[in-house]
């Protein structure tokens, strides 16, 4: 059975996906902001790709730097055949729970 | 006009990043400062939001330690209060070695990753202080529940609440000292390791 994914792990791992090639720390970033709607901190997209990297689920390499981070290389991250796998079954989980009700849901409130 | 993010927020940053992803790391923050934060927030707002990133990294780093150190102090405060003593030094060298052996374990750990020597103070000071907000509220909490006219007069057989409350501030400076200790033989360990 795949990984079991967290609500963030999905977002930084389809960030990776939508970015493809430009998938880059601070890109990855901007991207989850983007599509949550609030700030991110620097330091939980960076927590949550070293750990994803140690799980197998998304691999790494260093691209060249640029005069903006005075010479210091991106980090560029692409998803391991895990992390495709982790997210089809995150997917169908989520599927599997909504099943026979509709979105959105209307309450009584 | 500077365009950099504060140097000391910098290097704190590298005492808290594994040396292989550090370059990337603040390229990114820095990349942020530049391009977004600092044209629309201005310098002095920029290095707000540039030293607000570092502390996360700091907190991330120290956070388990800060909770586990926490937890001791107020598990060896509710026990005075709950199983009162005469004698205290058997309570005191087990909680004592275990509070230092937290904090030599948070410095090694963290001084082993980022490979720097300077981290163990640092990781200390950090541990220490987050877990002085965590232990004076804990205490207080422990008082909401238990503040009976028994539990009032164990707390002041064993050094009154002032000293619960005050207590936690008060390890910082040792915690600096002995978590430096952890640092410096993790940092070292590492370097044994990478030469071995």
């Amino acid at each position: 059975m795949a990984e079991v994914l967290g609500t963030f792990e999905q977002a930084v791992l389809l960030a990776i996906l939508r970015l493809a090639d430009k998938a880059y720390g601070r890109a990855i970033l901007q991207e989850i902001e983007t599509r949550l709607g609030r700030e991110v901190s620097a330091g939980a997209v960076h927590a949550t790709l070293e750990r994803l990297e140690n799980k197998g689920l998304v691999t790494s390499r260093l691209g060249s730097g640029t005069p903006i981070r005075a010479g210091r290389p991106r980090r560029y991250y692409q998803v391991a055949s895990e992390g495709i796998a982790a997210l089809n079954d995150a997917r169908a989980t989520v599927e599997d729970l909504w099943r026979g009700l509709r979105w959105p849901l209307k309450g009584n409130a | 006009m500077r365009t950099s993010p504060p140097r000391w927020a910098e290097a704190l940053l590298r005492l808290f990043l594994k040396p292989e992803v550090f370059a990337s790391v603040s390229g990114d923050l820095l990349e942020q400062y530049r391009d977004s934060v600092h044209p629309a927030r201005g310098l002095l707002r920029a290095d707000q939001w540039y030293v607000t990133q570092v502390l996360g990294f700091v907190l991330r780093g120290t956070r388990l330690w800060a909770v586990l150190f926490a937890a001791a102090y107020v598990a060896r405060t509710a026990f005075d209060w709950l199983r009162p003593t005469t004698d205290f030094q058997t309570r005191s060298e087990v909680s004592t070695a275990l509070a230092a052996g937290i904090l030599l374990a948070s410095g090694f750990w963290v001084a082993w990753r980022s490979g720097s020597f300077a981290t163990g103070a640092a990781v200390g000071l950090a541990t220490t202080a987050i877990a002085a907000v965590l232990s004076i509220a804990g205490v207080a909490v422990l008082l909401a529940i238990w503040h009976d006219p028994q539990t009032m007069a164990a707390i002041r057989g064993s050094g009154d609440l002032e000293e619960s409350l005050v207590l936690p501030t008060f390890l910082i400076l040792p915690g600096v000292a002995i978590a430096g200790v952890g640092g410096l033989l993790g940092a070292t360990a590492r370097r044994l390791v990478r030469i071995a």
